[in-house]
């Protein structure tokens, strides 16, 4: 498998302290990388070190086999970039943005004219080519930072907070598209982002920064089933037990089932339990409806990447964005098929 | 490293563009060097010719070289003054707005992009670090350098329009004024935005920029004012001389600025 980016022990500090704390990482081409974590966390920082626009204080770095800031502008001729800010000149109009883009990538004349009102057309900004900047609304900004940064078909895009700003339907369109680049072009897209229900549906591998460090690394669905292991069923009660002695042993007859995992959580209209797969679930029903109980709904979920975010920040006694740092370092960090000491204690 | 001029093109058609667009760049670039340099020599030419009674400049032509003061004595007092002033006097206002508008020009240029926040953009594409360093210079330079020019031909025009009912000929363009404005002002301009441009590097923001710059460019500005005459009198050799130590010093300041000019750095100020 070749790797598009490879990260060892890569570490940048500022006059303030250290920003991104020797993060390891392996990212294979045409993957999806999602970079999660609160404000401050280093997503920036760590794009801007994946694409040589900083230095690194230590670590080893290389990106579609480059080294990032020694061979920047090499690079940089194969990699997109959409920043946090769509950092549009807001006095040139949106078809003048893209082109100039055009030809500092060396795209000239009819070429960089037409990749560059497809581009605007397909993100629904053909009426607006020739307008101003200084007038777009946030998500037409967006969407031109995000047409100008696939002017030239990047081999790896960076994208930082891409549909912040964008309404469903915008968002819903950034995705397909990094779905497809990566689909069908196996391009490499690293995606910071807050939205991590849109992360879920398009990231292969998941990345969450505390501090700097790197906490978690790996597929979101290997590391909810390293925390979670089986299936997790919901099963609603239409007639709940009346009989306190009944209702008490519930849980009991359901972990002496096999291929249900302890310990079953129960409530007077619910129980919640996991099991092995998903034939157990139907022995677990019959188990129920013997013992006298009605059911209304079972549904099953699988943990994913939004499960396992919350559960590292949890782990990290992070309730919310105001949080500090725990002080837990990179080298801790659950990497995919290693498990480091506190993702283990955890599932 | 070579420099790729396509690279430096790009990005200048871009800044010209926005630039051409912006209020607060064109009314400055236009409005300052047509007051200084066209309407306030027109003005002061305009009153001298009328004035009903020319003042006695036999103090003012006793301090200048015997030869010039001697051909200047010889004409009418009216043809006198005009000759004096938009001959001679008026000359620094052509070195202090080149080194205004570069300065100002510079000023802009990185912390101008940090303020617009499309530093990081820049950053982030394949634009090496001294391409775009010479752009911004060139950026400051060139609109400067056509300023300067556009306005010396339209202050020519119009101190012949004054002057020559008083001389009974046209007297603007002289080589002396062709040297000054042709060599002199642009290295002027080059040693303002030698200065501004690094300034502008570190600065994050235009007026920041602006106060640190100020603190170096005034005392230039000053050392113009006092010193630009005399090259109108000196031997012409002086023109040349002082256009290369000028360039040069602004060469040495562009060059050290461009060897500090470090992405990390200036990545790490965003």
């Amino acid at each position: 498998m070749t790797h598009a980016i490879i990260a060892h022990e890569l570490t940048k500090s500022f006059g303030h302290g250290v920003v991104v704390d020797a993060v390891s990482m392996t990212v294979p081409q045409g993957s999806v990388l999602a970079l999660l974590g609160h404000n401050g966390a280093g997503k920036t920082t760590t794009i801007r070190l994946l694409n040589g626009v900083l230095r690194p204080d230590a670590g080893h770095l290389s990106v579609l086999g480059l080294r990032p800031y020694e061979e920047g502008t090499a690079l940089r001729r194969r990699t997109g970039v959409a920043t946090e800010n769509a950092g549009l000149d807001d006095r040139l109009t949106a078809f003048e943005n893209l082109l100039t883009v055009a030809r500092l990538r060396g795209i000239r004349g009819g070429a960089a004219r037409r990749t560059a009102e497809d581009l605007l057309e397909r993100f629904g900004l053909g009426p607006q080519r020739d307008l101003q900047c200084q007038g777009f609304s946030t998500g037409q900004r967006r969407r031109v930072a995000l047409a100008r940064a696939l002017m030239h078909d990047p081999e790896v895009l960076f994208l930082d907070e891409p549909t912040s700003g964008l309404d469903p339907a915008g968002s819903r369109a950034v995705m397909e598209l990094i779905g497809e680049i990566t689909r069908n072009k196996g391009r490499t897209v690293v995606l910071c982002t807050h939205f991590l229900a849109e992360a879920g549906e398009t990231a292969d591998l998941m990345a969450v920064l505390h501090g700097g460090s790197l906490v978690c690394f790996g597929e979101p669905r290997r590391l909810a089933a390293r925390r979670w292991p089986g299936i997790g069923v919901r099963i609603d009660l239409v007639t709940p037990s009346t009989n306190r002695r009944e209702a008490a042993a519930i849980p009991d007859m359901l972990s002496a089932l096999p291929g249900v995992l302890p310990v079953p959580e129960t409530g007077p209209t619910s129980i919640e339990l996991s099991v092995r797969d998903r034939s157990v679930v139907a022995d677990v029903v019959r188990l129920l409806v013997d013992a006298g109980l009605g059911i209304g709904e079972v549904t099953t979920s699988t943990p994913g990447l939004e499960d396992v975010y919350f559960a590292v920040q949890r782990d990290l006694g992070v309730s919310d964005g105001l949080s500090g740092a725990t002080g837990l370092s990179s080298r801790g960090a659950a990497v995919d098929g290693r498990s480091a000491p506190r993702e283990a204690a955890a599932a | 490293m070579r420099i790729d001029w396509s690279i430096v093109g790009a990005l200048l058609r871009r800044d010209l563009a926005a630039a051409r667009r912006s209020k607060g760049v064109v009314i400055p670039m236009l409005v300052v060097p047509v007051v200084l340099l066209v309407l306030l020599p027109t003005g002061i030419g305009w009153y001298a010719r009328t004035a009903t009674a020319p003042p006695d400049l036999s103090a003012v032509l006793g301090r200048l070289p015997g030869s010039l003061a001697r051909s200047i004595a010889t004409m009418p007092p009216a043809a006198q003054i005009v000759q004096l002033v938009l001959g001679y006097l008026v000359a620094p206002l052509f070195l202090i707005v080149p080194m205004m508008i570069s300065s100002a020009l510079a000023a802009d240029a990185f912390a101008g992009e940090k303020e617009r926040r499309t530093l990081e953009t820049l950053l982030h594409l394949p634009i090496d670090e001294r391409d775009l360093f010479v752009e911004k210079v060139l950026f400051a330079w060139l609109p400067t350098v056509g300023a300067s020019w556009i306005c010396f031909a339209l202050f020519s025009v119009s101190a012949n329009v004054v002057a020559w009912p008083v001389l009974g000929h046209p007297f603007m363009p002289t080589w002396r004024w062709v040297g000054l404005i042709t060599l002199v002002a642009p290295s002027v301009a080059a040693l303002g935005l030698g200065v501004m441009v690094r300034v502008s590097a570190r600065a994050r923001s235009t007026q920041e920029a602006n106060q640190l710059g100020g603190a170096v460019i005034m005392p230039l500005i000053l050392a113009t004012v006092g010193q630009s005459s005399a090259l109108l009198i000196l031997p012409s050799y002086w023109m040349p001389i002082t256009a290369v130590v000028i360039t040069g010093l602004g060469l040495i300041l562009v060059r050290g600025g461009l060897r500090r000019f470090d992405r990390d750095t200036v990545a790490a100020r965003m």
